[in-house]
């Protein structure tokens, strides 16, 4: 029985260097051959085998009941939470831009936000509030909310995503200003580190009549921030 | 993965002949696969809920204090193998693990799981030996709102929440940050809401003997909020009620009003 053990061990180590090895060179040259991969699938169980190596090496039993499909599960979810690589602004907002002859602001405010964050992988979760003044376009409003899920389930960086959410709206509706506020809370603060429970991340990018016109922005901030 | 082996332990088997360094941690299915003597890493194993009542106490009480512990040495040998990992993660997700800010992400993510998991560097037994004191002392001890953070053992995402942990002494009580401690090592690991909240109050239990212990965690789950349903408020509430809290509504109900002013 020992002996069974002792042996099969020593496959596993065995199995998971040469995964290491593998992917490593795998990588490379699936990177070169296809650069759009159209089917998460085929990484999947790269992701898995990945997910069981990190099981074992934190001292945990992957045999026991409770984690026997983790790894499956943790490489779909991560798949999950970076869906936004595979989406683009242009796929959900190009049928929904309507003319319109409003030029008065148009606020959308806490849309529940989601993301990782791309130094520790671990997630960040706070609200958005988007605003924009409309220069003879409007877009529907389920689609800024589109754009921040686009934007946010990918691995990010606080500023990157508001600066994304923001450029996205300007290039497609190309109105008089937008702007975006973000506050969320970093769970890699909060669960680690320094391990501040309530600190709160706000960042912001304004652009366009939102940057110029200090009364445009009190007012956004006025209906969207203060409660 | 070896399936093979399930068969072989049954919940009625217990692989445990009273030597102290195989005394499984009461977890049944999926036993102590590797004896002591060939294994390089320790395998902790989170005791089982349910086990526990079934067991001789004296192995319970072994149980507890012979908890299988990861080192911190055992820490730095496992980093470039999580490292890797990760790595083979961040590609097969579609990201460029060689932009600069994903550079250091595989060691800083290694780092990080490390730190989520770290109750299993801890034994109990450690955090608790000096702070246990005589005291005439036979009402009720709260201590509430004690935040906590663990990893769901099923998606690998973050679970956070709030502990309540209340018990009636008998005689001995407990430092207070004890309370804490034993819920940090308890929460620090990959585990189930169900039996985080077990594993506190027996702990409790088996230190002190106290009259009885009652523990309450309501948490959110990020596996719940951030995929799968997605529902945004949702809160999970477990609770354990041991000794007299299980037994006397009053004392049950006591402890609830005063958790929740």
């Amino acid at each position: 029985m020992e002996y069974h053990h002792d042996s099969e061990m020593k496959e596993v180590v065995a199995k998971y260097l040469n995964i290491c090895i593998e992917s490593k060179q795998n990588g490379l040259c699936k990177e070169e051959k296809d650069s759009k991969d159209s089917a998460g699938i085929n990484k999947l169980p790269r992701i898995e085998n990945a997910y069981t190596t990190i099981l074992s090496e934190l001292g945990e039993d992957v045999d026991r009941e409770g984690l026997l499909r983790t790894p499956l599960r943790a490489a779909k979810a991560m798949q999950f939470l970076t869906k936004g690589y595979k989406e683009a602004p242009k796929d959900i907002l190009n049928d929904a831009i309507f003319d319109e002859n409003h030029e008065e602001m148009v606020i959308v405010k806490d849309i529940d936000l989601f993301s990782l964050c791309e130094h520790h992988l671990v997630p960040f979760f706070g609200k958005a509030h988007i605003a924009y003044l409309p220069n003879k376009k409007v877009v529907g409003l389920s689609k800024l909310a589109r754009i921040v899920e686009i934007y946010s389930r990918r691995l990010q960086v606080q500023e990157r995503l508001t600066k994304q959410i923001a450029s996205a709206i300007s290039e497609a509706l190309e109105p008089a200003g937008v702007a975006v506020v973000i506050e969320a809370t970093h769970m890699c603060m909060v669960m680690r580190g320094v391990q501040k429970m309530n600190a709160s991340t706000v960042t912001s990018v304004m652009l366009g009549k939102f940057q110029d016109d200090p009364k445009a922005r009190k007012e956004f901030l006025d209906l969207a921030i203060r409660k | 993965m070896e399936h093979s082996k399930q068969p072989q332990y049954t919940s009625n088997e217990i692989k445990d002949t009273g030597d102290s360094s195989s005394v499984p941690n009461g977890h049944f299915d999926g036993l102590v696969k590797r004896p002591a003597g060939t294994v390089r890493t320790p395998v902790p194993q989170p005791p089982a809920a349910e086990c526990v009542s079934h067991r001789p106490v004296n192995a319970v009480m072994e149980s507890w204090r012979e908890e299988r512990t990861r080192s911190v040495e055992d820490n730095e040998m496992s980093l470039p193998s999580l490292a890797a990992a990760y790595t083979t993660i961040l590609r097969g997700l579609g990201e460029d693990p060689q932009r600069q800010g994903l550079l250091k992400t595989p060691w800083r993510a290694a780092t990080a799981m490390q730190f989520f998991t770290k109750g299993y560097q801890e034994k109990i037994i450690d955090v608790m030996n000096d702070a246990i004191f005589d005291e005439d002392h036979d009402e009720m001890v709260i201590v509430k709102d004690i935040d906590m953070f663990s990893m769901c053992e099923h998606h690998l995402v973050p679970i956070f929440g709030r502990v309540h942990i209340g018990y009636l002494p008998n005689k001995r009580v407990l430092g207070l940050s004890k309370l804490a401690r034993i819920v940090e090592i308890y929460s620090r690991r990959l585990q189930v809401q169900e039996r985080l909240t077990k594993q506190i109050a027996v702990a409790i239990t088996e230190a002190l003997q106290p009259t009885g212990v009652g523990v309450v965690i309501e948490a959110t789950h990020m596996c719940m909020v951030m995929r799968g349903v997605q529902k945004m408020n949702s809160k999970t509430v477990t609770s354990t009620m041991l000794g007299v809290f299980r037994e006397d509504p009053k004392t049950r109900d006591e402890f609830l009003t005063l958790i929740r002013s």
